[in-house]
């Protein structure tokens, strides 16, 4: 495996989300296997947010879906609160949905064009026989008006307010984990402040536990606790957000910093840090999956997969030689 | 990946982003046109006739000699008379029950057999998929018609074998349709999103997949009347429909036949009745289609301008100059109203330099390079200049733009696959340019094309000229787009959001690379960006625009550190940085972008600026000097985060 272990998993009674050696393959055909996620593992203590970093293809939103069971991962476990959700089918697991929420990166696709915004948001209750209470409380608590959601459609509102209902939507059941994959991607600067705010103040008040998942590392440090660095399937670093950005230490942690403009001021410039473009997750390489890239590779990467180790307090990491950057 | 307005869409963003207060049903069918509405009323109207036949003041369709046999039009007959002096007009009206009721009868059949059968494979995949598919496959191949004619010639020529021989012969296209529907919306986030809120499947296919694939079944419903009108007729003809005397149009033609030469009207009524009925049905199908395509876009169909080009102001040109924009407009003339996606937009550009473009989504930024390259959509007027050395292109004609698109202006867009076309080689596609433009044989293109693709660091230039864009990744094809736009050297390049699509660290690569060859090529550059690290980080100079107008301009260092204008402060503060702390609370913008078609009075950025007073609702400010505001910031240095303009 590359990137791969567990080490960095903390003690289960601690934490309210535990992900073990998650793997997640497609057919591609011909017989041929996407690997979108190997052996990927993390946790998330209650009230925490873990950002999730990673360029386009590298399963960042494979393992978001997984989670959910939609579809189950290959193989691995997803325990929430203890509870072993791969381990559940059918009446069992839609029992836990209402504690596991989504939110999706297309605010656009992500709403039914042809109900109105005020149903959309009543189907969780409605679902559960639920009073709908609470479906005024969250439509203002993300600012939209009850009133206008009762009988507009969401083509008639902008992105940004189309992101609003859906973390409406996601709120009004009450979850105890709420999955953001890339829920800003799609959307302006000035709209993207107002969401990162809200998702922010949303998560006060009603206590929430999130991952963030993002391409942006800008974004999702201004959210996460902590960031968790991805690259073609396999975790390479793990570390509060503060350390992850100041003190890289994991070869393509840093070439992601230096690609930013204006990101990364004492490190090199990235064209010295990476190279080339990632290989397909269909074929990947053997030994680091970061290989082809990567500027300090060596013979033993090729060979041997990198596991998680740690590197500092809370701060985990996957490779043979990282930089020391302290 | 980010998803942003391509160029190609960004006409939607502009016209998509400022939704209209309310678009119910009700206001898009209103907008669909009399043809619409005639080809309804006239189908209204055969339905009305044929249900109350019986109770119309018609002759009965089968009484002889109603009138003098074969007389034409006349008060008493209106159609005339047949050879038998029956009634035609009686006769029509009574064919059409038949017609018209083995079109709906047929059509509800194959509906109701083949939308379970399609949602059933659209939504569960797999084996289900698999299995139905299969066999509408082989049944899609059989020969219809003949198995129409074979069953009813053996099971009896009546009405009730017709519609059912019919209808079970639009099954597979109805299967075909409602999985093809079906598909696209199970793919979609909103069906997953029910699925995580614990919905079961039969609430999600009846709640969230059925009214969506209800619209283009209602659409294929009408086309497939038209259909089943032709082919009954078609059975009828041959007499295998319902038999005499019950009439049906397509058996009031066959039986006129003998009556051409003598009697034409016997032929032409039934005939005109069921020809217009087609193509009722048929032009109905084809606008509910329509209505589905509007409300999936939410860009409203443009309507051809029939304005004169906009007057622009005197002005002085600049002979030296490379590139000059003066008070450049582009307005859309959109149902709405007019949308001034450009709205006055001035600018010199030197070579040597990079230029950017920054602003939000909708603020105008792609329709500029299209007007600056003379690429408008039809319902729009431009006006001002834009001059290429002292010549002015908008004098030129879109057949003289052309010897000016490739050679002298480059253009690299978001999407390196909309510029790419995908059943064509590489080599192909960078050779094209310097076989047209610069004359150049198939060898030496060739050779060039090879050498073209090794200057933006594409390894292996042959093979890859061997290649399609989809074997290719993202950043190899907007590499290749890059050189495409190169291939003539051009003395400015245009591009717009060229890295947005692409990841990061391949980000850097190409912005790295275009900065490279505009150096060696002593190029001006023109860059449209939304982020304004990047083009803080690439661009000399910079130009922010709000609502189609340019609100601050400068050399892009002074900008970023001591913007002036309060726009351009708040899209520094609402944009994350690295160097943020974490939980860091980023400042923001109230509200939302204006609408380009009903602009607030005054500046266009009062109802969201923090520091507007009275003047700003009253008068727009004009952009003097370096930016468009009455009460600037003060010229205080802002460092990092600590942007706090005043
Ligand atoms: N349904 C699917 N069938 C086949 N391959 C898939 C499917 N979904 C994802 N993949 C592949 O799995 C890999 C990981 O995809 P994923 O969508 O998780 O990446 P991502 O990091 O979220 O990317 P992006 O930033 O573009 O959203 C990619 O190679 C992708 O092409
Ligand atoms: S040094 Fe080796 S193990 Fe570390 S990232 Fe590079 S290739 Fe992977
Ligand atoms: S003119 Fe007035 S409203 Fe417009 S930006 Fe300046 S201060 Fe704000
Ligand atoms: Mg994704």
């Amino acid at each position: 495996m590359a990137g791969s272990g567990s080490a960095h998993l903390r003690p289960r009674d601690e934490v309210l989300l535990r992900v073990e050696d998650l793997v997640v393959e497609f057919p591609a055909g011909r017989g041929r296997t996407v690997r979108a996620v190997s052996g990927v593992s993390f946790d998330l203590a209650r009230s925490e947010t873990l950002g999730i970093v990673g360029e386009s293809g590298c399963g960042k939103s494979s393992a978001a879906r997984a989670l959910v069971q939609l579809p189950p991962p290959r193989s691995g476990s997803v325990r929430l609160d203890g509870l072993e959700l791969t381990a559940l089918r059918g009446e069992a697991l839609r029992r836990t949905r209402r504690r596991l929420q989504m939110i999706f990166q297309d605010p656009i696709s992500s709403l039914n064009p042809r109900r109105r915004v005020r149903e959309i948001v009543e189907e969780g209750p409605r679902v559960w026989d639920l009073p709908g209470d609470r479906v005024d409380e969250v439509l203002e608590a993300v600012g939209l008006d009850p009133r206008a959601a009762a009988v507009r459609r969401p083509h008639e509102f902008s992105g940004g307010q189309c992101q609003r209902i859906s973390i409406a939507r996601a709120l009004v059941l009450d979850p105890e984990v709420v999955i953001c994959d890339e829920p800003v991607s799609a959307l302006d600067v000035s709209v993207q402040a107002q969401i990162l705010g809200l998702l922010e103040d949303l998560k006060e008040r009603y206590r929430l536990t999130l991952v963030f998942i993002a391409h942006d590392l800008a974004v999702v440090k201004n959210v996460s606790d902590r960031i968790m660095v991805m690259y073609l399937g396999k975790v390479c670093e793990l570390a509060p957000s503060a350390e992850l950005i100041s003190a890289p230490a994991h070869p393509y942690t840093r070439a992601l910093i230096a690609s930013i403009p204006g990101g990364g001021p004492d490190l090199p410039p990235a064209g010295t840090l990476i190279s080339g473009e990632p290989p397909s997750p269909v074929d990947p390489p053997s030994g680091c999956r970061f290989r082809t890239r990567c500027p300090r590779a060596g013979a033993r990467c090729a060979s041997e997969e990198p596991q998680i180790r740690q590197v500092g307090e809370d701060h985990w990491l996957a490779c043979h030689y990282p930089t020391d950057s302290r | 990946m980010r998803r942003r307005p391509g160029p190609d869409s960004q006409a939607t963003g502009v016209l998509g982003r400022t939704r209209p207060g309310s678009r119910s049903a009700a206001g898009v069918l209103g907008r669909m046109g009399p043809g619409f509405w005639a080809a309804a009323g006239w189908i209204a109207l055969v339905l009305l006739a044929a249900v109350l036949a019986d109770v119309l003041p018609l002759a009965r369709y089968d009484e002889t000699l109603a009138g003098p046999p074969r007389s034409g039009p006349s008060a008493a007959h209106p159609f005339g008379t047949d050879g038998l002096g029956r009634d035609v007009l009686s006769r029509v009206v009574h064919g059409a029950r038949v017609s018209l009721g083995v079109g709906v009868g047929a059509v509800l059949l194959g509906l109701g057999i083949g939308a379970p059968l399609g949602i059933l494979a659209g939504y569960r995949r797999r084996a289900a998929d698999t299995v139905i598919m299969a066999v509408n496959d082989v049944a899609q191949a059989f020969p219809a018609l003949v198995f129409a004619l074979a069953v009813v010639a053996f099971a009896g020529a009546n009405l009730r074998n017709v519609l059912i021989v019919l209808g079970v012969l639009g099954v597979p296209s109805w299967v075909r349709l409602v999985r093809g529907a079906t598909l696209t919306y199970a793919e979609r986030e909103f069906v997953l999103a029910a699925r995580v809120l614990g919905a079961r499947d039969r609430r999600i296919l009846w709640r969230e997949i059925v009214p969506n694939v209800a619209v283009p079944a209602a659409s294929y419903a009408f086309i497939g009347m038209a259909v089943v009108v032709v082919a009954e007729g078609g059975l009828a003809f041959l007499g295998l429909s319902v038999q005499a005397p019950t009439p049906t149009w397509g058996g009031l033609i066959n039986e006129g036949r003998t009556l051409l030469e003598t009697a034409p009207h016997v032929v032409l009524a039934p005939s005109l009745v069921m020809f217009l009925t087609v193509l009722s049905f048929n032009l109905v199908g084809d606008r509910l289609r329509a209505l589905t395509d509007v409300r999936e876009s939410g860009l409203e169909p443009v309507r051809e301008a029939g304005a004169a080009p906009l007057p622009s102001a005197p002005h002085e040109v600049r002979a030296g100059c490379l590139l000059q924009a003066e008070d450049l407009r582009t307005h859309l003339v959109t149902p709405r109203g007019v949308v001034r996606a450009v709205d006055g937009v001035s600018f010199t550009l030197e070579r040597g330099r990079t230029l950017a473009v920054v602003g939000e989504s909708g603020s105008g930024k792609s329709m500029l390079i299209r007007s600056i390259l003379g690429l408008l959509p039809g319902s729009s007027v431009r006006g001002g200049h834009v001059y290429l050395s002292g010549d002015d292109l908008t004098a030129r004609t879109p057949a003289e733009m052309r010897s000016v698109l490739g050679p002298r202006l480059g253009t690299v867009f978001q999407d390196p696959m909309t510029a790419l076309n995908p059943v064509r080689t590489i080599g192909t596609q960078v050779t094209e340019p310097l076989r047209v433009h610069l004359r150049m044989g198939r060898r030496q293109a060739r050779a060039e094309a090879a050498r073209l693709l090794a200057s933006v660091g594409i390894p292996d230039p042959e093979r890859m000229l061997r290649r399609y864009p989809h074997q290719l990744s993202g950043g190899m094809r907007q590499r290749v787009t890059i050189a495409m736009a190169l291939s003539c050297g051009p003395d400015v390049l245009f591009a717009d959001e060229p890295t947005t699509a692409l990841d990061v660290t391949v980000q850097d690569q190409v912005l790295r690379l275009l900065h490279r060859l505009r150096e060696e090529r002593d190029m001006a550059m023109v860059l449209v960006s939304h982020d304004l690290s990047l083009v803080a980080r690439w661009a000399d100079e910079v130009i922010v625009m709000y609502a189609g107008k340019v609100v601050e301009r400068g050399p892009a260092a002074e900008v970023f550190a001591r913007p002036r204008m309060p726009y351009t402060e708040a899209l520094l503060r609402a944009a994350p940085r690295l160097s943020d702390p974490v939980h860091h609370r980023l400042s923001v913008i109230p509200g939302r972008p204006p609408d380009l078609a009903d602009l607030p009075p005054g500046c266009a950025f009062q109802p969201r600026c923090p520091y507007a007073e009275d003047r700003c609702a009253r008068e727009a400010p004009p952009l003097t000097g370096s930016y468009a505001c009455w009460y600037p910031l003060d010229e205080v240095v802002v460092e990092g985060a600590d942007s706090r303009g005043r």
